[in-house]
């Protein structure tokens, strides 16, 4: 295996193992402290796959910015003291782990046969910066706005699905 | 890559390090000696001529100090936070171009140590990172004071990062790269011979922006909510002591010094001085690029400390802000404004250069 490819390998069971970390870790900063991690080696990986700007996308924004909301709102509430650090029962973990462990390899092999994979040449590497840009605002600005379309459509629902229901407010603000 | 390379790298990178490291103790004198200027009074003269071995002083005490862990903090996070806020400010470093490059056996050596070609998304983002330190530390450490302070400051950085990030792209959009070396490059020579082709030249209001935020992003006053002694005692580091206070501090010193360092490179010309280009330089100086390279270094440091005099006396001039004030500010006027500075150099651009 080519040094990248160590790389990739050691980044990805890296990202896997936090991953197992945030689901089973039972109080929910330690999971935030997770998240931060396995964010932290999907931009690694990002740069394995020599796409530097979304690496830096990854932390300035999932990084930066979301997590640090999550522990945000954890504090606020301040959820979890006390239980510290603890784990769920070693036997839960073996088998969730293998479970994530087979999901994981099923989508590696999806994403190398998917025609997103590898980058569009130029794109790629140091200077691909530009052209990087170019594709981004020209081939596929398509793509891009369906996206945040349907990001948008993901913060509807989850507003819809987490709203109090009517009744409730009212029975809430009669008592 | 062999093993010069490799070799050149590690004391690049060890040249650079030790430089910014050696700015914390220098500036804990200058902040003492600084606002004892200000409010007319001796401070610490003691010891050495000036006080100047003050800091050494101090770290003797901070390492011999005991170091106390108060009972039900939260064990492993409790202990890693001072470092967690300490390395994103190591970290930052990489990547800004300190000067040109010298010539060393023959090989052109880049005094940088990472040539990234995203330098100002890596700078932006690592230091995005350096708020785990202060909220873990505050919620790790089981006191309301420092709860407190670790909710505030999260606020804080995420609102004061926007309008950061927003004033540094209205100068991308001039310089037309992300790399940090290239945007320094860019800023040689004069504008319509007169006037230095400087980023603060071409956007003043965006870089007094730039300022106000990276205000709020180093926890300086007149921002420092997150540790206010008046109301929190001290924030998010009540609960520390000895060594793992003094990281604490280093990291807010090293973090002072990298804002420093990312305005000098997109405002005031990285290592260039003005009026006068590298080639004039390196004619006076015999050829060598090397002699150059140092005068360089010397003139991106100069600017830097120039910089963090201006962190020190705002912090002794001004008075603090009220946290909804602080927030007031963000959101209702710098971030409109940074917004409208953006749009505004965009119009400019379009119209003068047309692209």
């Amino acid at each position: 295996m080519s040094p990248n490819e160590w790389m990739i390998a050691g980044m990805g069971i890296f990202v896997l193992v936090c991953a197992v970390a945030v689901i089973f870790s039972r109080s929910p900063i330690y999971g935030a402290f997770g998240l931060v991690l396995c964010f932290f080696g999907m931009a690694g990986l990002f740069l394995a796959w020599s796409s530097p700007f979304l690496a830096m996308i990854q932390v300035l924004i999932s990084t930066g910015a979301v997590v640090v909301l999550f522990v945000f709102v954890v504090m606020l509430l301040n959820l979890g003291h006390g239980s510290g650090g603890g784990v769920a029962g070693w036997v839960t973990v073996l088998f969730a782990s293998g479970g994530i462990w087979t999901l994981s390899l099923v989508l590696l092999r999806a994403l190398n046969r998917s025609p997103f994979y590898p980058a569009p040449s130029g794109a790629q590497g140091a200077g691909g910066l530009r052209a990087f840009s170019k594709l981004l605002f020209t081939d596929y600005l398509w793509p891009f706005e369906v996206l945040s379309v349907f990001l948008l459509a993901v913060v509807v629902a989850t507003y819809v699905v987490a709203r109090p229901e009517a009744g409730n407010v009212a029975r809430k603000e009669n008592r | 890559m062999d093993w010069l390379d490799l070799g050149l790298t590690f004391v690049k990178t060890l040249a650079i390090l030790l430089t910014v490291v050696n700015t914390v103790p220098i500036m804990s004198w200058v902040e003492r000696r600084g606002a004892a200027l200000i409010q007319d009074r001796p401070g610490p003269n003691r010891v050495g001529p000036l006080g100047l071995i003050q800091p050494i002083a101090d770290f003797v005490k901070f390492i011999w100090k005991e170091d106390p862990t108060p009972a039900n903090v939260s064990g492993v996070l409790y202990t890693i936070a001072p470092f967690l806020s300490l390395l994103p400010a190591c970290l930052v470093l990489a990547a800004l171009p300190v000067g040109d490059h010298l010539v060393v056996m023959g090989r052109e050596v880049r005094m940088q140590i990472a040539d990234l070609d995203v330098g100002l998304l890596y700078v932006l983002a690592i230091s995005s990172l350096g708020i785990y330190g202060i909220l873990f530390g505050g919620w790790a450490s089981n006191n309301k004071f420092s709860l407190l302070g670790g909710l505030r400051s999260a606020s804080q950085m995420i609102s004061y990062e926007i309008p950061l990030a927003i004033a540094a792209t209205g100068m991308v959009l001039f310089y037309g790269t992300l790399n940090l070396r290239e945007i320094v490059l860019w800023q040689e020579g004069t504008l319509l011979g007169v006037l230095p082709r400087w980023g603060v030249v071409l956007q003043p209001f965006g870089f007094l922006l730039f300022l106000i935020a990276a205000f709020a992003e180093t926890n300086r006053l007149p921002f420092d909510l997150p540790e206010t002694e008046a109301e929190l005692v001290a924030g998010y580091h009540t609960e520390y002591g000895s060594m793992k206070f003094a990281t604490f501090m280093m990291a807010e010193y090293m973090n002072l010094t990298t804002i420093s360092g990312m305005m000098v490179t997109l405002y005031f010309g990285g290592w260039h001085i003005p009026w006068i280009g590298d080639s004039q330089l390196l004619a006076w100086f015999g050829g060598s690029r090397n002699i150059l390279g140092l005068f360089q270094f010397v003139v991106f440091f100069t600017k830097v400390t120039a910089f963090l005099f201006l962190f020190v006396w705002v912090r002794w001039t001004v008075p603090r802000f009220r946290f909804d004030q602080l927030m007031r500010l963000a959101w209702g006027r710098l971030i409109p404004l940074t917004l409208l500075n953006l749009v505004v150099s965009a119009v400019v651009l379009y119209l003068v250069e047309g692209r």
